[in-house]
């Protein structure tokens, strides 16, 4: 096996020489911290968070050893508990076991590789644990996030299609070719809210799952097939569509990911302009360097009230009811800037407008 | 049985649901009026202006966002006084077939019923000559 950092193991004994000893023997294999009485013990579990196996001598005067690991079984939970006594009493094993929760009893006098063997074994258990309540905490991440999206699924991908079939029905008894339109009108947005909120969710996979690409960033040509995506909204909806772009040198970044996070923000400006008004804009400016892109997008629109600045890049939260937004472009954008260690900043008036300024550094 | 026509206001954020709602309703021939409200706040504020004695078949979306249904449900018990409380019939109207959203909804004494969508003209006859 190859030999990574010394494991780091704790061993109290009020006995100084067993102490030394110990610590001799093991000094090229172990890194060993020593302590003279719990209490001692106890001081360097908090200076050292990255103790994997503790050794307890059984009888000190004071506290015991099993009084000692039950003490801190509750907050230090990870360290695997070994006890030593030299009274090998039934009464005090099973404390141990139960109340001390010892991971092995070594009997003393204990041989080298009764220890080694104690050490390498309790190691390897603690590895084992931590890395399974590591893992533990990820599941339980990830199923909250699944319970969202069955609720999400069962709700906001139902939605348009009950709504459609409510849709039909008026549809077929309906002689009136304006209302047949306009129903018509009515499904196509609601079913292309549905189309947006799939893609959102395969966007959440790829930045969840995907590995990273870096890749040198064309900022010219990512800019043109932002133009290509939004000039048929910008031409519907009458808004100017505005870039500005400044490069010096390679930046260097993940494309994808990129890309994610300046549709979903430039998607959000076309999407909640205020409908009456005029001279309705968008603006995107780029400035890249090897350091560094900032990307800012600015609009007119209908902005975002203060009370829901902070909420808007949670899961399924939307800030308004204008509009079918999927509570999701925003959340998105988030995960993708953690994942590229980005910032966002949010300024939003509203009736007025909203930037939003995005900081990436370079790889 | 009490024919008399009816008021209703629907309480949804989508358009075309607002829509099928207030066609399905204008079908039973027995509205009075139709309003419909994309957030539930504004549909709160209208309901505290109508007067003290008329009875309004309310039909209120469970997910919208700003105000849902739920929190609709508790602003309508803490703002609107309870002797007129029982001028609005309250009715959910949702797409959810979430267990869990039926099972709150039961916790509310004052809803009279969950519908699901597509609201159907039979389903609200049903409604109505149970209440009429």
């Amino acid at each position: 096996m190859e030999k990574q950092e010394k494991i780091k193991v704790l061993y109290i004994d009020d006995e100084p020489h067993n102490l030394v000893g110990l610590k001799a023997t093991f000094r090229m294999d172990y890194n060993i911290l020593t302590a003279n009485s719990a209490d001692e013990g106890r001081a360097l579990l908090e200076k050292h968070p990255d103790i994997k196996v503790i050794l307890c001598d059984q009888r000190m005067p004071g506290k015991t050893g099993v009084q000692f690991f039950e003490e801190i079984t509750h907050i230090f939970p990870h360290p695997v508990r070994m006890l030593l006594t030299g009274y090998t009493d039934i009464e005090s094993v099973v404390n141990a076991i139960n109340r001390g929760h010892v991971y092995r009893y070594i009997t003393k006098p204990w041989t080298e590789a009764d220890i080694r063997s104690a050490i390498e074994e309790g190691y390897k258990y603690y590895v084992t644990s931590t890395m399974l309540a590591l893992r533990n905490e990820e599941l339980q991440k990830a199923y909250d996030e699944l319970d969202k999206f069955a609720y999400s699924i069962t709700h906001d991908m139902r939605g348009p299609i009950v709504s459609s079939l409510g849709a039909i029905e008026i549809v077929q008894n309906s002689n009136d070719l304006n209302e047949v339109k306009e129903v018509a009108g009515m499904m196509e947005k609601s079913l292309q809210s549905m189309d947006a909120l799939i893609q959102n969710m395969h966007e959440y996979y790829t930045i969840k799952r995907g590995e990273l690409t870096i890749v040198d960033i064309r900022f010219d040509e990512l800019i043109n097939d932002f133009k290509e995506v939004f000039s048929v909204t910008a031409k519907m909806g009458n808004i100017d569509f505005e870039i500005n772009l400044q490069q010096e040198g390679v930046f260097r970044s993940d494309e994808l990911t990129l890309k994610i996070i300046v549709t979903n923000l430039l998607s959000n400006a076309f999407k909640y302009q205020r409908s009456n008004a005029v001279s309705k804009f968008v603006k995107l400016d780029v400035k890249a360097t090897p350091e560094s892109a900032t990307v800012i997008v600015r609009d007119n629109g209908i902005g975002i009230e203060e009370a829901y600045v902070n909420d808007i890049f949670s899961m399924f939260f939307r800030a308004t009811s204008q509009n079918t937004g999927s509570g999701f472009g925003l959340y998105n954008v988030k995960d993708a800037l953690r994942k590229l260690n980005g910032h966002i900043q949010v300024h939003s008036k509203p009736g007025e407008g909203t930037e939003f300024r995005v900081e990436i550094p370079g790889k | 049985m009490n024919l008399d026509k009816m008021y209703f206001i629907v309480i949804d954020d989508s358009k075309l649901d607002c829509f099928i709602a207030e066609k399905v309703i204008q079908n039973t021939g027995r509205s009075e009026s139709v309003r419909s409200f994309a957030g539930a706040s504004e549909a709160l504020e209208y309901m505290k202006a109508l007067p003290p004695d008329r009875k309004t078949v309310i039909l209120v979306d469970i997910q919208m966002p700003l105000m849902n249904g739920f929190e609709f449900l508790d602003a309508f018990k803490n703002n609107i006084p309870v002797e007129k409380q029982s001028n609005f019939i309250i009715n959910l109207l949702s797409s959810s077939i979430n267990e869990s959203d039926q099972n709150r909804a039961k916790a509310y004494p004052f809803v009279n019923q969950f519908l699901n969508k597509p609201l159907s003209k039979g389903a609200l006859e049903n409604m109505i000559s149970a209440i009429a």
